[in-house]
């Protein structure tokens, strides 16, 4: 254990140190925490040219919307991104090492990733956790084969399709695109589907909220809308903001002065080998 | 050749305080085709905390049997002082039947990080990938790059353990790494026995006396990229080339 | 009961202009019973970086020996101090490392990066990143105080206004919460200093 402790930096994988006092505490009756979740509404389609993602921008933590404006189009590689849906940690380091892996496989092959070679490597990080690491994801992308769009279940399992939703607005989302897709959308109606299928979520889903994310991929190219719609602005800020009069009762007070940089003046006496 | 005897395990100091397999080792480097590194216009101290504002670009070049990469900086809105750091190496293929395309001898480690050696290209490829890995695990802990410093010491650390664990080598290469981040432009010299040293011009390998004196010629502080560029150039076909012929090869440069 | 209740804390950061305050109440509690009443939640990493810790108080001063430990070793490696990002990002990594056995801790960053940005982020307690640009809140106050931040945080605050406004901010909401409040710590910290204050609170 203590030898855990000295060991910088990690190499990767998870440490189990903690575990057997935390089942302890839950036997005690003590919860487990609730992690930050993207409830999340996530989507993505394809259109004549490439492929359109898109997500709303609401964390939840139980019934508290913990972020406002969060992120949850991950970037893969340079032509594919992957939407993000269940526990936040989760979705963030998922994709986070699987574009790692892409990015040394392109140097190694000097060649452009696949979106097949994303889906294969996240779907087996994700079956090896047996569901534990809570992702589900939309995964798009253009490569040498045309453009292509996945959903990644927790628990490894993945679809092909050429509209998908995911997360708990997916219902709300899916009824949008069940109704409005067609084959060879263009670009302006595939954003247009896009935004409503979120919109959709946004206002019929508790767990999805605030502002539409978007992110357009056709051949060699990516446009990364963020925050493409703000339909949920801030309405009740007051121009004056509080102002408090009463000072707040101070019991101490300790100022410490930060110390500058000193410049150190070149040229000095060289230092005798 | 007192030493010989103490040549068959690598981790056996002779009598005279050497380990003669490293030795050996950097032989094996003195052989190799030439490269050389050089950095141009040491930055401007003003430019040190900009780097925020600035993004870093690769440009890879191919000259005629010269492999070449500049790691330049631009930085945006402040004067466009370019300046960067150029590695090059020799590119002799052992016939003519070698498809010249397949042979790349200097590797890129990161955006702005890239990596060129003299002596064995199958020892480099191990260094190559390890480096790559280590830039990567760095990036995924920090959500930043790894500064040429960090990654040049990893590099040397791996090479030293290979010079005092069992049943290994020693590599049989010398690295110039070379790159560009928060403090400027950037050039490194690994060796077998691992140890490194940062330099303003270096080379190694064949000729590396010659390639070095006319380094010493050549170099000066304020030199932009370019003229990094061509001085490099010059370097590697010095004795080999006529100066028309290096004239021919500057304008293909340009 | 939750884990994080056993303690209780609260814990919230502020952007000013060119500058951040943290705070965090200094109670600490098993249960419904007040152990002692100058906890501190709130560390220095370096001189422009702090980092504060809610949840079970054991797993934030562990964590906190670690964190210690990796950025002392960073700035022997690197020879300079992180960027109140990197070291987000850190914190982060240590966290999520632990996904399957968690520390039972939800950590607050604030820093002055580059050019004296001031920087705040807050995570849950297996490493999920929250940015802000206004302000965050941890521990088992985080309910009122969102409440208090959101009506009572404006933009570009100066040190003094930002001081008396994230004051109020956790008094207010400390008063609403049973498990945390006994006085405040409040750190402001501005490009050429830190300002250290205890608040006087209620006391029950």
């Amino acid at each position: 254990m203590a030898k855990v402790e000295v060991d910088a930096p990690p190499k990767g994988g998870f440490s189990f140190d903690l575990c057997r006092r935390n089942d302890m505490l839950s036997k005690k009756g003590v919860k487990p925490p609730s992690y930050l979740k993207t409830g999340t509404t996530i989507v993505g389609l394809i259109f004549q040219d490439g492929v359109i993602l898109g997500a709303d921008t609401r964390a939840t933590e139980g019934p508290i919307v913990a972020d406002k404006n969060c992120e949850k189009i991950h970037y893969m590689a340079p032509n594919i991104y992957c939407c993000g849906a269940g526990t936040a940690a989760d979705t963030e380091a998922v994709t986070d090492t699987i574009s790692s892996q892409l990015k040394l496989h392109r140097y190694h092959t000097g060649r452009e990733s696949r979106v097949v070679t994303a889906l294969t490597l996240l779907k087996s990080h994700l079956f090896r956790y047996q569901g534990h690491v809570s992702a589900a994801l939309v995964l798009g992308g253009v490569d040498v084969t045309g453009p292509h769009l996945h959903t990644i279940y927790p628990h490894g399992s993945t679809d092909t399709l050429p509209f998908a939703t995911m997360g708990s607005g997916s219902l709300a989302a899916m009824a949008v695109f069940e109704s409005k897709y067609h084959e060879g959308l263009s670009k302006d109606e595939g954003v247009k589907l896009v935004c409503e299928a979120i919109c959709s979520g946004i206002f019929n889903d508790l767990g999805s909220g605030s502002n539409v994310d978007i992110c357009v991929i056709t051949k060699g190219q990516k446009e990364y809308l963020r925050n493409h719609l703000s339909p949920n602005p801030r309405t009740y800020v007051s121009s004056k903001g509080y102002t408090f009069t009463k000072k707040t009762e101070v019991l101490l007070t300790k100022i410490t002065p930060l110390k500058k940089l000193v410049d150190v003046i070149e040229g000095g006496d060289a230092m005798e080998e | 050749m007192g030493d010989s005897q103490y040549s068959f395990s690598l981790t056996t100091f002779s009598p005279s305080g050497k380990l003669v397999q490293i030795e050996h080792a950097l032989t094996a480097v003195g052989s190799g085709q030439t490269s050389l590194g050089i950095k141009g216009k040491i930055n401007l101290v003003a430019l040190c905390h900009q780097c925020c504002y600035c993004y870093i670009e690769v440009v890879g070049m191919l000259v005629a049997n010269i492999e070449l990469l500049m790691i330049p900086s631009y930085v945006r809105s402040v004067i466009a002082a370019a300046n960067g750091v150029v590695i090059a190496t020799e590119k002799k293929l052992p016939s003519i039947l070698v498809d010249e395309t397949s042979v790349q001898k200097i590797q890129i480690l990161t955006p702005n990080i890239g990596v060129v050696y003299s002596g064995m290209g199958p020892d480099s490829r191990v260094l190559v990938r390890k480096s790559r890995k280590q830039a990567e695990q760095y990036q995924r802990l920090y959500k930043e790059p790894i500064p040429v410093t960090q990654l040049v010491r990893e590099t040397a650390t791996v090479m030293q353990e290979f010079t005092q664990s069992g049943g290994v080598r020693p590599f049989g290469v010398s690295l110039l790494v070379a790159g560009y981040d928060d403090k400027g432009p950037q050039l490194y010299q690994v060796d077998p026995s691992g140890s490194y040293f940062s330099w303003k011009a270096s080379a190694m390998g064949k000729n590396v006396s010659n390639a070095k004196a006319f380094l010493e010629k050549r170099y000066t502080d304020d030199m932009e990229l370019d003229d990094a560029v061509h001085t490099a150039i010059l370097t590697l076909k010095e004795g080999v080339l006529t100066p028309a012929e290096i004239e021919d090869y500057l304008q293909e440069v340009e | 009961m939750s884990i994080f209740e056993y303690n209780g804390s609260a814990l919230v950061a502020m952007v000013g202009k060119n500058c951040f305050a943290i705070a965090s109440d200094r109670r600490l509690g098993v249960q419904l019973q007040t152990v002692a009443t100058d906890f501190q939640r709130i560390f220095k990493i370096h001189d422009k970086l702090f980092v504060g810790l809610s949840g079970l108080a054991t797993d934030a001063q562990t964590l906190y020996q670690r964190l210690v430990f990796r950025h002392k070793l960073y700035q022997l490696r690197e020879e300079r101090d992180m960027k109140p990002e990197t070291f987000a990002s850190l914190v982060s990594a240590i966290l999520y490392e632990k996904r399957f056995g968690p520390y039972f801790c939800q950590p607050v960053i604030a820093g002055l990066g580059d050019e004296d940005k001031p920087f705040i982020c807050t995570m849950d307690s297996i490493g999920a990143k929250e940015l802000a640009k206004d302000f965050v809140v941890a521990g088992t106050a985080s309910e009122s105080l969102y409440g208090a931040c959101e009506s009572m945080f404006k933009p570009d605050m100066e040190p003094e206004e930002l001081f008396e406004t994230i004051s109020q901010a956790l008094l207010s909401s400390v008063d609403r919460d049973c498990l945390s409040g006994w006085g405040g710590h409040v750190y402001v910290v501005t490009p050429t200093e830190v300002t250290e204050r205890i608040l006087k609170g209620r006391m029950d």
